[in-house]
């Protein structure tokens, strides 16, 4: 496999359809691609007390995500420090220490090793076996912004921030709508035979797909918004890290636009407090609400606004996922529904019902997203589909240049576009193009957002 | 629990394989037809923890949490042309068993737990996959004839193995 041609060939939209069933670029992907980056590994409102964990994992790596006795967030490698085994078997719960079932080495809720039997006969105390300065191995890097816990295998990558960098001015809208941020519940779990990238891309930047995958939501009046001409009229941006997409809706202010997708006045209120002047303004002057977005490699969000009974009472939802890569052609969703904190009850219990509707593993949408992702995935399996690349170059002309401008009033960072275009699906893969490359593609490299050297015309 | 050659069992578990019929064969408004207006039909996400916290259900999250509304919202979607993932539709098989009938709060609903075993084929390439586990069922007496008033399926896996809820439990 010539790997620089292959990368060549995706950064200008035309993508080798084996990208999304090799076994070798999946062995290449898990070091180059998951051993590297900033991966999310849970929200801290999941472990609100102290001693409260959730297990999760980076590919085969097993970490228990802890609130310790004071209060702090640790990401502990689930391996016992004696024979290696898996110290927490179960995906959460709460405790004070871990015993291990081996031969009992116990560690506190910090990692510290606080008891091995016979530890004087056996190992001759702590002159030989210090077990005051023995911890389980942390995550090489662990670090939370707006409560959601990310971590890396690389000693070396840069802090979350720069990781994350410009993104983090959409994040916000998802993650931080008042000073308290969100509460999540979940995560839904469950496996499908799908390669992770292309959720990714979906999620980043397919407006294309939604009036006619989702079709059947707009015909029986679950959700009003997708019908083509309101996606293409929305904007699709990329920042930093990561990209989404968004909806146009009608009014010209901050609070009608809010309340037009079921949000009530006292979290509008709050939004106002806490978002910038420019966050603010994308949602006011040109009336963008932030629908799906990826920061890569595999953390989505999504966030709608359907009908959630007979009255007609529409109320929106946040959702975050992360597609967690269990093969070349099989992932694990984790889904969980999000809901800012201080939101009121009877908001928390109808955004709910929203999620459960609309995503996760009974969701109207997500159902037909995945029947795409499985089929995409099973057809790249093949012989032929070695020899096809898929045309991934909406928004590009013959020579690479530009369809379109880019806006030039868009009031957040980055690049963003109105009408359809693939802009999002070709950066994300520019950035795991240069991590399977093995470059640095945070550092000091120009955004990703055009990844060929596009020329407006 | 009410002994098996009651009257009662017989009525719920009669009740039960008659459903198991409608849905595999898809026959999903007299399905709705079977349901009280108030129905609570819900599905909690398992979660595997420790002996001592009692697994089970947790973290007040579901794979489904379902009223008449979002019922028929989901029967009516499958009425469409456009629900893909059921386009060619699953072939299932509910194989409803270990049914238990006991004596409800009022005396016109009895609280009925069954096993559900939910075979699942699709197409001719993927392997086939079951959605595992227990029913608890209220069934309410309206008008001479039962309809279900709540269920909760406590499914076995922690992790689904199949690849959407675009099928009832």
């Amino acid at each position: 496999m010539n790997l620089e041609a292959m990368v060549a060939d995706v950064r200008r939209g035309m993508i080798p359809a084996t990208i999304y069933s090799d076994a070798e670029l999946f062995e290449l992907e898990r070091e180059r691609v998951f051993g590297r980056a900033w991966l999310f590994l849970a929200h801290e409102s999941e472990i609100p007390e102290p001693g409260d964990y959730v297990v999760r994992r980076i590919q085969d790596d097993s970490f228990i995500v802890i609130r310790d006795e004071h209060g702090q967030v640790r990401v502990l490698f689930n391996m016992c420090l004696h024979r290696g085994m898996q110290l927490c078997r179960a995906e959460a719960g709460n405790t004070s220490h871990f015993r291990c079932p081996y031969h009992a080495w116990t560690y506190d809720n910090t990692g510290k090793v606080i008891g091995v039997p016979f530890h004087r006969d056996a190992y001759g105390g702590e002159e030989v076996l210090e077990t005051r300065r023995t911890t389980l191995l942390p995550a090489p890097r662990s670090q939370s912004h707006n409560g959601l816990v990310f971590a890396s295998l690389d000693a070396d990558a840069p802090d979350l921030e720069s990781y994350l960098g410009e993104f983090t001015f959409f994040l916000d809208l998802y993650t931080r709508q008042s000073e308290a941020g969100l509460e999540v519940r979940g995560p839904q779990r469950w496996v499908v035979d799908a390669n992770w990238k292309i959720a990714a891309e979906n999620f980043a930047g397919d407006a294309y797909h939604t009036p006619v995958t989702h079709a059947s939501v707009v015909e029986i009046g679950l959700f009003r918004e997708p019908k083509a001409r309101k996606r293409k009229e929305g904007a699709l941006y990329f920042a930093g890290r990561g990209g989404g997409t968004t909806y146009k809706l009608p009014a010209n202010s901050f609070e009608e636009n809010l309340a037009h997708v079921g949000y009530p006045e006292e979290m509008v209120e709050r939004m106002a407090r806490v978002w910038s002047p420019d966050q603010q303004a994308l949602v006011t002057t040109p009336g963008f609400m932030v629908s799906a977005a990826t920061v890569f490699p595999n953390l989505s969000f999504v966030h709608n606004w359907p009908q959630v009974n007979e009255d007609g009472l529409v109320v929106p939802f946040i959702s975050m996922r992360l597609w967690q890569p269990l093969g070349p052609t099989r992932t694990e969703i984790l889904s969980w529904f999000a809901v800012d904190r201080l939101a009121p009850d009877w908001f928390k219990d109808a955004s709910y019902k929203a999620y459960l509707m609309c995503f996760g593993s009974s969701g109207m949408f997500e159902q037909d997203d995945v029947e795409n992702w499985a089929s995409i995935t099973q057809m790249a399996k093949g012989q032929l589909a070695k020899r096809l690349h898929l045309n991934s170059r909406m928004g590009l002309d013959h020579e690479d240049r530009l369809l379109r401008e880019p806006l030039e009033t868009w009031p957040g960072p980055g690049q963003a576009f109105t009408g359809f275009g693939e802009y999002n699906q070709r950066a994300v893969l520019a950035i795991w193009g240069d991590y399977m490359l093995g470059r640095d593609p945070v550092g000091d490299a120009a955004p990703p957002s055009q990844p060929v050297d596009a020329v407006p015309r | 629990m009410l002994p098996f050659d009651h009257a009662a069992h017989h009525r719920a578990h009669e009740f039960l394989v008659a459903e198991a019929e409608l849905l595999d064969n898809r026959r999903y408004d007299e399905w709705l037809a079977l349901m009280t207006e108030d129905i609570v039909y819900r599905m909690p996400v398992t979660v595997t923890t420790s002996p001592a916290e009692n697994g089970g259900a947790g973290g007040g999250m579901h794979h489904f949490d379902e009223d008449l509304y979002s019922l028929r919202r989901r029967v009516a979607r499958f009425a469409t042309e456009h629900a893909w993932t059921e386009d060619p539709p699953s072939r299932t098989r509910r194989l409803v068993t270990n049914v238990r009938a006991y004596a409800g709060e009022c005396q016109a609903e009895w609280r009925v737990r069954s096993y559900l075993l939910l075979f699942r084929s699709r197409g001719d390439v993927r392997p086939s996959d079951f959605v595992v586990g227990e029913r608890t069922d209220a069934l309410r007496e309206v008008d001479g004839e039962l309809k279900l008033a709540r269920r909760e399926f406590l499914v076995d896996e922690s992790v689904l193995r199949t690849q959407n809820l675009a099928v009832f439990v």
